[in-house]
């Protein structure tokens, strides 16, 4: 089977169009980042979540006021299950305390629907400073790495474009996140360690699709005029994208395995996944190869691409 | 075809080692269910003594489930260096203690280590190191070297005395490691009681042997610390008079806040200490905690008379009505002798009530100190003080020879064994903290397991099937090497005794859609060039020589991505790291060796033609 066979689009003639709606994700993103925040997780944030399973279904309503009856602070949301429920608070003592308080309210109010303490997460506001801060690191590492191992590959112009389409994927991501965070029920979209587990591998593989495409710039680029250089640009782009798109593609369909059964505790993650190799192919058609064309227009000098 | 020959072997020693590395998991696999399938327990007793052998190693060598899977508890714990760094100084005064309060608050916003966050804030002080540690002699450098000595040397200790106390509470494979200079991470599987865990590992053990003051000594400090209290009018109200403390409070008032239990914030301290007639100075339970906070600030304790220093009891008296109260002690600071003289501890029930006490002796040292200390203090009072709190307060009857004492004043019997777990495994050399915790039940843990099990499996069959359908024979090739992919990953693995966790599941997932990836740009290659006329055999020559350097660079971002997360991440999310890398790294090899060489054979056989590659 065979799609995107023999395509022929000019890419480069639009790149405005794909510039002005990159711009568009990104600010609208940043304004959301500005104005409504981000809804970060247990671990950025610290605090306590409790999980609580009852042995039939349970009203949220109803736990949420018994929560709230007992003095427990917080969110009280459906983990999963019908059963089963999550409760975020902003506790900082001892977890044993906090635990007891949940069991002896439930255990006194619902008597019908016995409950069990499934599982508890505490983290300190100190540790979560730090995770924060190493998150960082890790992500600048990574950016910087790259840019890096892709200009000893090609060149730095090349590098610089590609770390841009990084940036463009991973704020586009976080903007999404600011924008839907606590919309949905079923996925907070919590800004978490699995998150930055996902802006990092969405980092490692964006670049992936945009190097398919440079490499073949770079094999047909060799010896060229730079008048020629749009045509070339267009042609590998149109060349490459079947596989941009199937690699990606399979990618997708793992992620969405992942969303649809792995449960709760990775929902976020795989969500994070899927838009943003979505919007890692897409840059790295529209944003990377293109960057590279117009930053090459303006310097005189023509492209010496190393390696082969 | 030479080449090929050592492809071939290259492929069957990776297989060869992979399913032997998982065989074991196997194997306990099939023994547990054996041993669920019998009915009788006779018959399951009578197999696992026959199998006893197979069965441990087995287990021992099969595949570990993560915390999150089989549930457990995860603590990441800090071992307070600033609180050893007090301990090391001498001669503290206000200044030394500003210069705490300030290396303190920097150690908040900053990454830096407690000893060079000292060493700089007494630079930038520009006052020697010297004055407060260790020699006068010694250079900044010197003292600097040392305390950071003493600062690894606490962690290594503390890592060692609270493995001590997990293995003598018994939990299976406790994991214990060190993170940065400060931090330790704590795994135990199958915890039933979390709370008694937690406290086990917390208490510092710090025993001490402290002399009681006189009661008037004790009267007299309390009315000063009122004194002052009502001078500054800072987190209290005044107090209306200085005497307050020696207006006893009747337990008839301490009945009423026991009945009516208003938060004691506002109060005024003399609100809450009562003094009863046999000369005891004491707090109702309800207020305690106030007390504490009051008794513990600093100025407050400037206040007390030279050397000595406040306690309150750790477990409440009770009056005969039933109301309960804490006794308040004043006592010498510095401890005629501390737990690190005890050899044996023993929990016990007392002789004459069925209380359970802790009796310890002591070695030869502590045994020599402890007669004299007992033989010049009969008639006195000798407080047992741990982590801070007054055990029991003794009248010394007479002088004790044989190195005996005993901590009574405890309410159960499992408080008084893991006393014993942690007096014998020693005091920690400063206190520690828990920063992080995460604990999972078993039952969650089985949904884990099940969820990841389908995530699995629907990956595995939607990946696979796409091939299929897209690549047709090729993607059969594609998909046994994502066979062997998967295979490599979990036996490496089980191999270094790694543990899979939810995360590490949704790792292999994600790397298999990736894996494919490398054979997706290599296929396309080969369509191409059988779309420009070459023949079967050199287009798939030309396909994994010209996708290489794409298959090459894309792996090496993403291994590089992975590599910076496993060393970021903690817990749950290194899980996810190394089988990303795992998988990564696997599929170089599984993409391009072995589909070529399946390529290879299947062409020189004529089973492959130009359509095969869809």
């Amino acid at each position: 089977m065979r799609i995107f066979q023999k395509t022929n689009f000019n890419f480069i003639k639009h790149r405005r169009i794909a510039y002005a709606i990159s711009l568009l994700l990104l600010v609208s993103g940043m304004v959301s980042l500005v104005v409504r925040g981000l809804n970060y997780g247990l671990d950025f944030k610290g605090g306590a979540e409790v999980v609580i399973r009852f042995e039939k279904t349970v009203d949220i309503a109803m736990v949420r006021s018994i929560m709230k009856d007992a003095g427990v602070n917080g969110a009280v949301k459906m983990y999963g299950l019908e059963n089963t429920v999550l409760l975020s608070t902003d506790f900082h003592g001892e977890t044993a305390d906090l635990k007891s308080m949940i069991v002896s309210s439930l255990g006194d109010r619902l008597k019908s629907n016995p409950s069990e303490v499934v599982s508890i997460q505490a983290v300190g506001p100190s540790i979560a400073a730090d995770m924060k801060w190493a998150a960082l690191k890790a992500l600048l590492a990574a950016l910087v790495g790259i840019l890096l191992y892709v200009g000893f590959r090609f060149e730095y112009k090349f590098a610089t474009a590609g770390v841009v389409a990084i940036f463009h994927d991973v704020l586009t991501v976080l903007g999404l996140f600011s924008l839907l965070g606590g919309l949905f029920d079923f996925m907070p979209l919590e800004v978490d360690q699995g998150i930055i587990a996902a802006f990092l591998t969405i980092a490692g593989y964006s670049i992936t699709d945009t190097v398919v495409v440079y490499d073949r710039i770079r094999e047909r680029i060799r010896g060229q005029k730079p008048s020629e250089y749009e045509r070339i640009f267009n042609e590998s782009m149109n060349q490459t994208l079947s596989r941009t798109i199937i690699t990606s593609g399979t990618t997708m369909l793992s992620v969405l395995v992942l969303f649809i059964f792995a449960g709760p505790a990775i929902r976020g993650f795989a969500f994070a996944m899927f838009v943003g190799i979505l919007v890692g192919t897409y840059s790295s058609i529209f944003v990377a190869a293109p960057l590279v064309f117009d930053w090459q227009k303006r310097s005189k000098s023509p492209i010496k691409l190393r390696g082969a | 075809m030479k080449n090929n020959r050592f492809k071939l072997l290259l492929i069957a020693v990776v297989a060869l080692v992979s399913v032997w590395s998982i065989w074991p998991t196997y194997r306990d696999q099939q023994l547990s269910s054996q041993l669920a399938g019998f009915r009788s327990s006779e018959d399951s007793l009578k197999f696992t003594i026959d199998h006893r052998a197979e069965i441990e190693q087995a287990r021992e060598k099969s595949l570990k489930l993560g915390l999150d899977l089989r549930g457990g508890m995860h603590l990441v714990m800090e071992v307070d260096l600033f609180d050893l760094i007090e301990q090391k100084a001498w001669n503290k005064d206000a200044r030394f203690q500003q210069i705490m309060a300030n290396v303190k608050s920097a150690s908040a916003t900053s990454g830096a280590s407690p000893v060079e966050l000292l060493a700089a804030e007494f630079k930038r002080q520009n006052i020697p190191l010297s004055r407060y540690f260790y020699d006068i002699r010694n250079t900044d450098k010197e003292i600097v070297d040392k305390l950071d000595k003493e600062s690894q040397d606490a962690l290594v200790r503390a890592k060692e005395i609270i493995r001590n106390r997990i293995d003598q509470y018994g939990v299976a494979e406790p994991v214990i490691q060190t993170q940065g200079a400060r931090r330790l991470i704590i795994e135990l599987s199958g915890v039933t009681d979390e709370n008694r865990v937690r406290k086990l590992l917390k208490g510092t053990a710090k025993l001490e042997f402290k002399l009681v003051k006189e009661p008037e000594a004790l009267l007299r400090a309390m009315e000063s610390v009122n004194a002052m209290l009502s001078e500054t009018p800072g987190a209290m109200a005044p107090a209306d008079s200085v005497s307050s403390a020696s207006k006893p409070v009747s337990p008839d008032t301490v009945a009423a806040g026991v009945a009516a239990p208003v938060r004691p914030s506002g109060k005024k301290l003399s609100e809450v200490v009562g003094v009863m007639k046999n000369g005891v100075v004491f707090t109702p339970e309800y207020a305690r905690d106030y007390v504490a906070s009051v008794l513990s600030r600093e100025d407050v304790r400037a206040r007390l008379p030279q050397d000595t220093e406040l306690l309150l009891a750790a477990k409440p008296e009770q009056t005969e009505k039933g109301e309960k109260y804490y006794p308040i002690f004043l006592v010498k600071k510095s401890p005629e002798l501390t737990g690190g003289v005890i050899t044996e501890a023993k929990a016990t029930f007392g002789t004459e009530s069925v209380q359970p006490e802790v009796s310890m002796s002591m070695n030869e040292e502590g045994t020599s100190k402890w007669a004299r200390i007992t033989g010049a203090n009969i008639g006195k009072q000798i407080a047992i003080v741990l982590d801070g709190a007054v055990y029991s307060a003794p009248v010394v009857q007479s002088r004790i020879p044989n190195g005996n004492s005993v901590i009574n004043g405890i309410t159960s019997l499992d408080e008084a064994k893991d006393l014993e777990i942690i007096l014998k495994a020693g005091a920690l050399p400063a206190p520690v903290r828990i920063l992080e915790e995460r604990t999972v039940g078993p039952s969650l843990g089985s949904d884990y397991i099940r969820a990841g099990l389908q995530s699995l499996i629907w990956g595995f069959t939607a990946v696979a099937i796409f091939m299929i359908f897209y690549y047709n024979k090729a993607g059969i090739a594609a998909d046994l090497a994502l066979v062997l992919n998967i295979l490599i990953v979990i036996s490496v693995l089980a191999g270094f005794k790694a543990s899979l966790s939810l995360p590490g599941i949704a790792g292999i997932v994600l790397t298999m859609g990736m894996a494919v990836d490398a054979n997706v740009l290599i296929y396309e290659r080969i369509r191409e060039e059988l779309g420009e006329g070459k023949l079967l055999n050199s287009a798939i020559d030309a396909g994994y020589n010209r996708a290489f350097s794409s298959i090459l660079d894309s792996h090496v971002t993403t291994l590089a991505a992975a590599f910076l997360l496993s060393q970021f991440g903690v817990g749950p999310i290194q899980g996810f790291a190394v089988t990303l890398m795992i998988g990564t790294g696997a599929s170089l090899f599984t993409a391009i060796v072995v589909t070529r060489v399946i390529f290879d054979l299947l062409v020189g056989r004529g089973f492959m033609n130009e359509k095969s590659f869809g």
